[in-house]
């Protein structure tokens, strides 16, 4: 950690040009992981992750600089070097760092460091176990562990010195079910805000690995999907990436400020399905995207992005709250010190409706019911969005029928909104990791069940 | 660090032997938006990675803290790690090959020598060449990047060996829109060599790219004859590479296992990995366990040759090292070689067919194990060899083996992408549309 006096004198050389704004972050990360494979402890890695990343604006224009270096020295010259970019007479901004706050609202109650590297790998072989005795047909099993403790300290020329620790951990489990005809997996990851005590008091590891091995196995007997236009009915937790990656990212400040998003000048008008409501939520107690402070030293806070239908918030880091003329909503977010922060999502879902699962599904005379989503993408340009259908069955005169694979959602995020016609009352959030261009953070993504009345469905069967 | 007292401190402990890699990397970005540099970021990194074999199971360890203080940490770390591994495998620290190739080109100091105010200049007018092509052409992010990297490897077997690369790339993200409709695209170049970028090219095609899309939408539904561009074709090989390592093969979850001198392709297919070619930060004499590296068609004909390997799943499988060792097993310069087909006459071949320009979602909507892909695609349709309309918001669903077996045409534009992984434009016998 570097004293406030040097913190200081690193803005004050940032601040020696034209600039208007400069910042500190520092990151000192310790991480384990390890991975098992076949039964085995394949590989166990401990690495220190330390760097200095600093920024100096003038109104929206950025530059950016990090070093691995804590020397005062090299610090001092990387400011003034980005300095450089913007010449001409200092502003003459004069501040003092305020007193350093210190995040503390997540509880944590095992630190990863008071736990020994065999009882952490012991999750591992119990997780294979698991995995295996679930099914004869189950012929390979990967899982992974991992846990970090992240001190990020934030100090800028407006005064703000804060410190924030984000204790995170995460288990992994991929089962291959094979037969003579294919392999397919399934692959399960809860993780959270945690230390140790999450694998004491939040999941059992047994029932997290059976159901990998659950959707593998039911993959493994599943049909090609039929394609074309047709009802969905998406289900619950990680069926929530629809909204992150189709609608999610295009409120995001980082395009709608420049106009490259499909939302840009759309607040306060209806942009979804009354039906709908949704937040992005960055105070959940020990949630997988939660923090106290975001990576801009402001305080993490719930932000309603959609009301009834609604367009109510963007989500806004501070440089871009500059462009787009918003108040910024604290969503500045990075992976590391080697990357400037920008506007990103913390856990983001759509809100509980009224109706139940079964009555959506009896709802539905022909459809497919995505139980399980896989990954998917989004151009916030166009709204365009894909993402595939882990664990797939067709609904059928209202009953949920045969399991199907290799199905893949495509649309846009826009239309797809307006035609949610059904909102569960299930709510279940689940846990991913969000790639974009300060990289790739922890994000919850979720929602109740609920039914879109329309998506274009491609699948390796053709059209019905 | 003093890397002989960190050798020696190993011997101390226990640890029989011991690898450090050490990366260093400076980085060099610019953004430009509405003619004005908007970002602008410089950056120095390093980190140390340590391997070392203690009770002849291989600890790992990395910091990006450099000094000698922070060698007992790595030298513990190594052993706790290792007296965790239960995995049988054996395990290599390695002594070094007799030769390793000189490989010209990885390092071009002229890079450096053009001025980053000229840098600047160039991207804002790359910027201003893009707008002025097409009144359609709503907004334009250009972009420069700029890295060298530095590469060390030093053992306690008396390996030392050394690399130095740079490589810069020239983009521009272009929005378009008619009002209506709004599409988007991006064009780039990567080398390391300044005079090889034409601004202009790059100007034109990504204005071309992105107005040509404007007013697309899904074909019908069906089976088609496919033309898959040469982005497109490089977009999908990326997540099959991992059938291409030994190490998922030996895992039981690739598709060519048990392939060796099989056809699993066309016989209009060879790929290639190439270690020495020129201007690519992926190429080099050695790879990250000192292994030297070598030229070679993974597929000849259609046929599979062989597999990448590392030293330890070369070991199980009784055969040479073949110097894609980077952490996982990984290829280095990967390409499908091209044919002697043009795009044009390719594209006047076919009778009811579309040309895929684009596929998005290749990272979850693809299935390496099972070969499965479903994905979102945007292209042309085209009716007796001539472009009809555009189309977008389709998926294309098919199985990547059977679709390197239907090959029915390689063209002679191979393009490589980010990661240096490239390809031809490949026509297809037919895969599923879905559309309306």
């Amino acid at each position: 950690m570097l004293e406030k006096k040097l913190i200081k004198k690193v803005l004050d050389a940032a601040l020696t040009t034209n600039a208007d704004f400069a910042e500190v972050f520092i990151e000192d990360k310790f991480q384990t992981m390890a991975s098992l494979l076949s039964s085995k402890i394949e590989k166990v890695n401990n690495a220190k992750v330390f760097g200095v990343g600093v920024r100096v604006a003038r109104g929206y224009h950025t530059v950016y600089g990090y070093t691995n270096s804590s020397t005062e020295e090299d610090l001092v010259k990387l400011a003034s070097d980005l300095a450089q970019s913007f010449p001409g007479e200092p502003l003459g901004i004069t501040f003092e760092l305020e007193e350093m706050k210190v995040g503390n609202l997540h509880t944590i109650k095992r630190y990863p460091s008071d736990v020994s590297i065999d009882e952490k790998v012991a999750l591992l072989k119990r997780a294979d176990k698991a995995a295996r005795e679930y099914s004869d047909e189950i012929k390979q099993v990967s899982a992974s562990y991992q846990d970090y403790v992240q001190k990020v300290w934030v100090a800028n020329s407006e005064g703000t010195f804060v410190q924030d620790t984000r204790v995170r951990t995460r288990l992994g489990i991929n089962s291959v079910a094979a037969n003579d005809i294919t392999k397919q997996s399934g692959w399960y990851g809860p993780g959270g805000h945690y230390g140790f005590e999450f694998y004491d008091e939040q999941i059992s590891v047994e029932e997290a690995a059976q159901e990998a091995s659950r959707i593998a196995v039911t993959m493994l007997h599943a049909d090609e999907c039929p394609s074309g236009k047709m009802p969905v009915v998406i289900d619950n937790g990680f069926g929530g990436v629809i909204f992150h990656e189709a609608v999610g990212h295009s409120l995001e400040a980082t395009s709608v400020a420049k106009g490259a998003s499909v939302f840009t000048g759309k607040k306060g008008t209806k942009i979804a399905s009354e039906l709908v409501s949704a937040v992005d939520d960055g105070t959940i107690p020990n949630a997988w995207g939660s923090a106290e402070y975001d990576d801009e030293g402001n305080k993490q806070i719930k932000r309603q992005l959609i009301k009834d239908g609604m367009l109510t918030s963007y989500m806004v880091d501070k440089i871009n709250s500059r462009r787009m003329d918003d108040e910024p909503t604290n969503s500045g977010r990075r992976e590391s010190y080697k990357f400037a922060p920008t506007s990103r999502m913390t856990n983001t879902y759509i809100e509980n409706g009224e109706s139940t699962f079964d009555e959506i599904i009896a709802a539905t005379d022909y459809g497919l019911y995505a139980k399980k989503m896989g990954g998917g993408s989004v151009n916030p340009a166009t709204g365009d969005f894909n993402f595939a259908v882990g664990e797939g069955y067709m609904i059928r005169d209202g009953k949920i029928a045969e399991p199907v694979r290799g199905a893949t959602l495509v649309g846009t995020g826009a239309e797809a909104l307006l035609k949610v016609d059904m909102v569960g009352n299930n709510l279940l959030r689940a846990q991913g990791m969000c790639g974009s261009s300060s990289g790739s953070i922890p994000t919850d993504v979720g929602q109740p069940t609920i039914r879109v009345s329309e998506i274009t469905v491609g699948g390796r069967k053709g059209a019905n | 660090m003093n890397f002989d007292l960190l050798f020696k401190k190993a011997k101390e402990k226990g640890i029989e032997d011991i690898q450090v890699y050490l990366g260093k990397s400076n980085q060099f970005d610019i953004e430009v938006f509405k003619g004005e540099l908007e970002k602008y970021t410089i950056a120095d990194s390093a980190k140390l990675s340590v391997k070392g074999i203690y009770d002849s199971k291989m600890g790992t360890v990395s910091t990006e803290i450099i000094n000698d203080d922070t060698i007992d940490f790595i030298l513990d770390s190594i052993i706790a790690s290792a007296k965790t591994i239960d995995s049988e495998d054996e395990v290599f620290i390695y002594a070094g090959d007799k030769e390793y190739k000189e490989v010209e080109g990885l390092l071009n100091p002229e890079l450096e020598q053009v001025s980053a105010k000229q840098k600047i200049e160039d991207t804002l007018e790359l910027e201003k060449k893009v707008l002025a092509k097409d009144e359609r052409i709503k907004m334009v992010q250009a972009f420069y990047g700029q890295s060298q990297g530095n590469v060390l490897i030093q053992n306690s077997k008396g390996l030392q060996l050394e690399k130095e690369s740079n490589n810069a790339i020239y983009g521009v993200y272009v929005i378009a829109s008619d009002g209506k409709d709004q599409r988007t695209a991006i064009e780039y170049k990567q080398t390391n060599d300044y005079s090889d970028f034409d601004f202009e090219y790059l100007a034109t095609k990504g204005a071309e790219k992105a107005v040509a899309l404007l007013g697309a939408g899904p074909c019908e539904s069906g089976d088609y004859e496919i033309l898959l561009q040469n982005n497109a074709s490089t977009a999908l090989l990326g997540p099959h590479l991992s059938m291409f390592s030994a190490e998922s093969v030996q895992k039981d979850v690739s598709l060519l296992k048990g392939k060796v001198g099989e056809e699993i392709a066309n016989p209009m297919i060879t790929i290639v990995d190439d270690p020495f070619m020129p201007k690519s930060p992926k190429s080099g004499a050695f790879d990250d366990e000192g292994v030297a590296t070598k030229y070679k068609e993974l597929v000849k004909d259609g046929k599979l040759t062989g597999y990448l390997h590392n030293l330890k799943t070369a070991k199980k499988d009784n055969v040479k090292p073949t110097g894609n060792g980077f952490g996982r097993i990984a290829p280095t310069n990967f390409y499908i070689k091209p044919g002697e087909l043009s795009y044009d006459d390719a594209v006047k071949s076919m009778k009811k067919g579309v040309i895929i320009t684009d596929l998005a979602g290749t990272h979850s909507g693809t299935n390496p194990i099972s070969g499965d892909f479903s994905l979102q695609a945007s292209g042309f349709l085209v009716v007796d060899g001539e472009i009809t309309e555009p189309v977008a918001l389709i998926t294309i669903a098919g199985n990547y083996l059977e679709l390197l077996k239907d090959v029915t045409g390689v063209c002679d534009d191979l393009k490589f992408g980010f990661s240096f992984t490239g390809s031809p434009s490949l026509r297809i016998k037919n895969l599923v549309v879905s559309g309306k």
